[in-house]
This record gives structure tokens, C-alpha cells and sequence, in this order.
């Protein structure tokens, strides 16, 4: 009786006190209508929606930034964004190429260690 | 003679002034501590290691033997994490990494840091990853290593990736797989947050893509937390003021809440990929999915195969691992369930005593020369 009672008292140091009352005892509960309202076709229609309203209403928006943007780099003779993701696109593809010839002297120069030694 | 007796002070359940100053200033320190965590980063990843290969923003590590080479496995281990976090938490800290516990026990270990894709990786897909990036570290690996034979560990979208390259290139030298809660079967549209969410009709792939290029790292780590909104968004943080004063458990937290902050966007091909032909279309099981050409035949799977299901995964149910046991062409294969979530399974405080021992001992038993 005086352990329930002790329980109960409100310890003014610890700000989450209550808070942490509250979880306890209801937690699992919450846990459970929150796990099971994720996954109702409701939130997902609802969430694919507002996600769809987002970009279609933000796009205009990024595209005319975009294209302004363009044009301001255009003038100041700096390379665009898109400019930059070209280039570093054909980095990767001559990486490769880096990468493949490596693999081959790599293994040209072992035969060539297996020949020798032979 | 009279003594006098001190009387006793009455326990009227007021504190006096010193508890109020001591609990007041341990109510400072907590809520600095929990400040700390959540706002600073601890050091992970701190086993020793060298990059042994790049491409783009691939990574490929080994990580430094602590065994003679006399007494390391003949069969290194190649690990494969997914492309839309960091793999750090494979060795997550000191004392409690799965890196750390497979060196000690004379693995060689290489691991695929997959990288940050930028606005040029946009149309990466799952091709470039099982065909062009993987086999390319995976020659570098052999070359570096020497071994003709190798194991692969693959978890989660990296389970998927090795899936897809075991049974393309069945004949590379993969002698063992190991799958950790790998997303292969999506038949059943009912299991899992985002099976159900993206076969809503009113989820478009295609238009995100169009739209932000690569997916954002938040998009995708607000979506896995909404699987579980009450645990993620306040269970973690109250469990972290519940326990600030334990060293231990307040390490641990820091730890894996460096590792869960530090999010990456995931490739735009890739996601439109995962989605369409994967979640909705399940391409793989009914064997009709293709990588540059090549339609990946899970019979043509032959390596050694231990699939790791989390029986608690709600990011993976264990529902799109299981069927894949009948599916490959392994001979030997094991399915093993460990109680526990899609991290926790391998980075929980009860990884070490149940997951990695049991992954370990498979393992050995098939590291032979």
C-alpha cells in the first residue's frame, strides 16, 4: 500500500515524471493504434496524396529556380548544376575503363610472374 | 543524572534543502547528458581498415587481420549493405561490433561501402550495382585477397543485391551466402507498411523520381520510422531519459543514434526499381525480373545459403524472406529466425550471445580451404 503510494508521488526533479506515468501505463496501447493506423489503406491513400500534391505544387517552383539559376551561371561564364552532373557522369564512365585496364595489367603482369618463374 | 534524548526528526515526506539542491542539479546534469546524445555524434566505425578500392562514390575496405595469417579462415568475407544508409553499423563500437567479433575469429574481411549518391547517380539502378559495382570489387577483392573462393554477407537492399548477383554469376566463386533480413518475395500485399503503402495507386515512384532525382535520405528515414510512429518517435528517447544515468545503455544509444542520423539519399533508379518491379510487380520470385538483359533465375543460385529472418522485422516481414528457401538452387542452405527487429537482430545488446555466434559457427564449418 505505501509502495503504490510512493509510486504515485510527483517528483518535481524529474521533468518527465508524469510523462513517463502516462507511457507506462499506456504505451502499448498507443503503440498498437499507431502501427495499426499506418497501416490502413487510408494513410497510405492520404500520404501518397499529400506526397503527390507536394511535388506537383513545389515543382514550378524548383523548375522556374532551376532555370533562373541556369541563366545567372550562364552569365557569369560558371558552369551549371547540370553542366557539373554531366562531367561527373563521364568521370565515372572513364573510371571504369581506369578500373578495367587496372584488373587487366593486373593480370597480365601475373602471368607474366607465373612465366618468369616457370 | 538525567540524559537527554535527541528526538528523532519527523519524516514528513518534504525534502530538505540539500535533496533539493542535489536532485536539482542531477536534473542539470541529465538533461545535459540528454542533450549531448542527442545532438553530437560518438565515435563509430573505429575498427582499423584500408580502402582497397573506388569507384565513384563505391568504396571498397579491408579490414586489418588481428589473427597470424596462419590461423585466418582460407575463405574471406565479402559484406554488402544497402544503398540508402551507412554500413557502419556493422562496427557499430568497440566491444560491440559484428567486424570486431568475425576478425577475432580469423575472418578476412572486405566491406562494400556503397557511398553517397549525388544528382549524377540519379539513374543508378540495381544493373549498375549487381553488374558493373559489384563484380568490379569483387575482382579487385580477389586479386587483393588471392582466395579463388569467397563467402558474401548481404543484409537488407544489400541481401537483395546479392541475391541477384549469386544467382547471375552463380559460377564467380561464391562458395557461401549469407542473407540477413533480405526483401526478396513481395507476393503477400498486405505484409508491411510499405508493401501496403506502395501499392496504394495514389504512391507514384515514377513521379518522385522525376521530381527530387535521387530519393531524399529524410523521405526514406520518415518513412521507416512511420512503420513504427509511437517506438521511433518518442519510445527511444523516453527509453534513453529512463536510463541516461547508466553509462552503458546511454553508450549504446549514442552509438546507434550516430549511426540512424547519418541518412543518405537513395539513388533515383534504384528506388523507382525497388518499387515498381519489386514491391508491386515482385519480378524476382515470379522470375521475370531482368538486369541488363539478363534475367535473374533464383535456381541458378548454388552457393551455400543461410537466410537470416528477424521475426520482429517490420521494415523486412519475414514473409518476403522465407520463400526463397524453395526457391534457389542451393543444395545446402539453412533458414534461421532470431527473435528481434531489422537492426536489433544484428546490433542489439543480445546480437553478440544469439545472431552472431550461430552466423559464425555456420560460416566456419564451410570457411575450409
Amino acid at each position: 500500500m505505501s509502495q503504490s503510494k510512493d509510486n504515485q508521488t510527483f517528483d518535481p526533479f524529474d521533468p518527465t515524471g508524469m510523462l513517463k506515468q502516462m507511457r507506462d501505463s499506456n504505451m502499448e496501447t498507443w503503440s498498437k493504434i499507431m502501427t495499426d493506423f499506418v497501416n490502413t489503406e487510408a494513410y497510405a491513400e492520404s500520404t501518397g496524396a499529400m506526397l503527390d500534391a507536394w511535388l506537383t505544387t513545389s515543382g514550378p517552383f524548383r523548375k522556374a529556380m532551376e532555370s533562373s539559376m541556369a541563366q545567372a551561371m550562364a552569365q557569369l561564364n560558371m558552369p551549371t548544376r547540370d553542366d557539373i552532373t554531366r562531367l561527373a557522369e563521364r568521370l565515372t564512365n572513364i573510371e571504369m575503363r581506369l578500373d578495367d585496364l587496372d584488373a587487366r595489367l593486373s593480370e597480365g603482369a601475373q602471368s607474366n610472374d607465373t612465366q618468369t618463374t616457370n | 543524572m538525567t540524559t537527554k534524548e535527541s528526538t528523532p526528526a519527523v519524516d514528513n515526506g518534504m525534502p530538505s534543502f540539500s535533496d533539493v539542491c542535489e536532485g536539482w542539479h542531477r536534473a542539470t546534469e541529465n538533461l545535459d547528458r540528454f542533450n549531448r546524445m542527442l545532438t553530437t555524434d560518438a565515435k563509430i566505425a573505429q575498427t582499423p581498415k584500408e580502402v582497397v578500392w573506388t569507384l565513384n562514390k563505391a568504396k571498397l575496405y579491408h579490414y586489418i587481420p588481428v589473427v597470424p595469417e596462419q590461423d585466418r579462415k582460407p575463405v574471406p568475407l565479402f559484406m554488402v549493405f544497402a544503398i540508402m544508409n551507412r554500413p557502419h553499423v556493422l562496427d557499430l563500437r568497440p566491444g560491440h561490433s559484428f567486424v570486431e567479433y568475425m576478425l577475432r575469429h580469423g575472418y578476412d574481411l572486405y566491406l562494400m561501402d556503397w557511398g553517397e549518391p549525388g544528382p549524377e547517380d540519379k539513374n543508378m539502378c540495381f544493373d549498375d550495382y549487381t553488374l558493373e559495382y559489384l563484380p568490379r570489387a569483387i575482382r579487385k577483392f580477389k586479386s587483393v585477397s588471392g582466395a579463388e573462393e569467397f563467402s558474401m554477407l548481404g543484409w537488407c537492399l544489400g541481401a537483395l543485391i546479392s541475391t541477384m548477383y549469386a544467382a547471375l554469376r552463380p559460377d564467380d566463386g561464391l562458395k557461401n551466402l549469407m542473407l540477413l533480413t533480405a526483401p526478396l518475395d513481395f507476393s503477400d500485399q498486405e505484409a508491411g507498411g510499405f508493401t501496403r503503402w506502395s501499392s496504394n495507386p495514389a504512391f507514384n515512384a515514377d513521379t518522385i523520381v522525376e521530381k527530387l532525382g535521387n530519393v531524399p535520405g529524410e523521405m526514406i528515414d520518415s518513412g521507416a520510422k512511420m512503420l513504427k510512429p509511437i517506438e521511433n518517435y518518442f519510445g527511444s528517447y523516453s527509453m534513453l531519459w529512463d536510463k541516461i544515468e547508466n553509462p552503458g545503455t546511454v553508450e549504446a544509444w549514442h552509438a546507434m543514434n550516430t549511426w540512424v542520423r547519418d541518412i543518405i539519399p537513395m539513388a533515383g533508379g534504384a528506388y523507382k526499381q525497388l518499387i515498381n518491379e519489386l514491391y508491386k510487380e515482385n519480378k524476382l520470385v515470379k522470375g521475370t525480373l531482368q538486369l541488363r538483359g539478363e534475367t535473374v533465375d533464383l535456381k541458378k543460385l548454388k552457393a551455400n545459403l543461410f537466410n537470416v529472418i528477424a521475426e520482429a522485422d517490420h521494415i523486412t516481414p519475414p514473409c518476403q524472406s522465407e520463400s526463397i528457401m524453395d526457391l534457389v538452387g542451393s543444395e545446402d542452405k539453412e533458414l534461421f529466425r532470431v527473435r528481434g527487429g531489422h537492426i536489433g537482430i544484428m546490433a542489439g545488446r543480445g546480437a553478440e550471445k544469439n545472431t552472431w555466434p550461430h552466423m559464425e559457427a555456420w560460416l566456419s564449418e564451410r570457411s575450409g580451404g
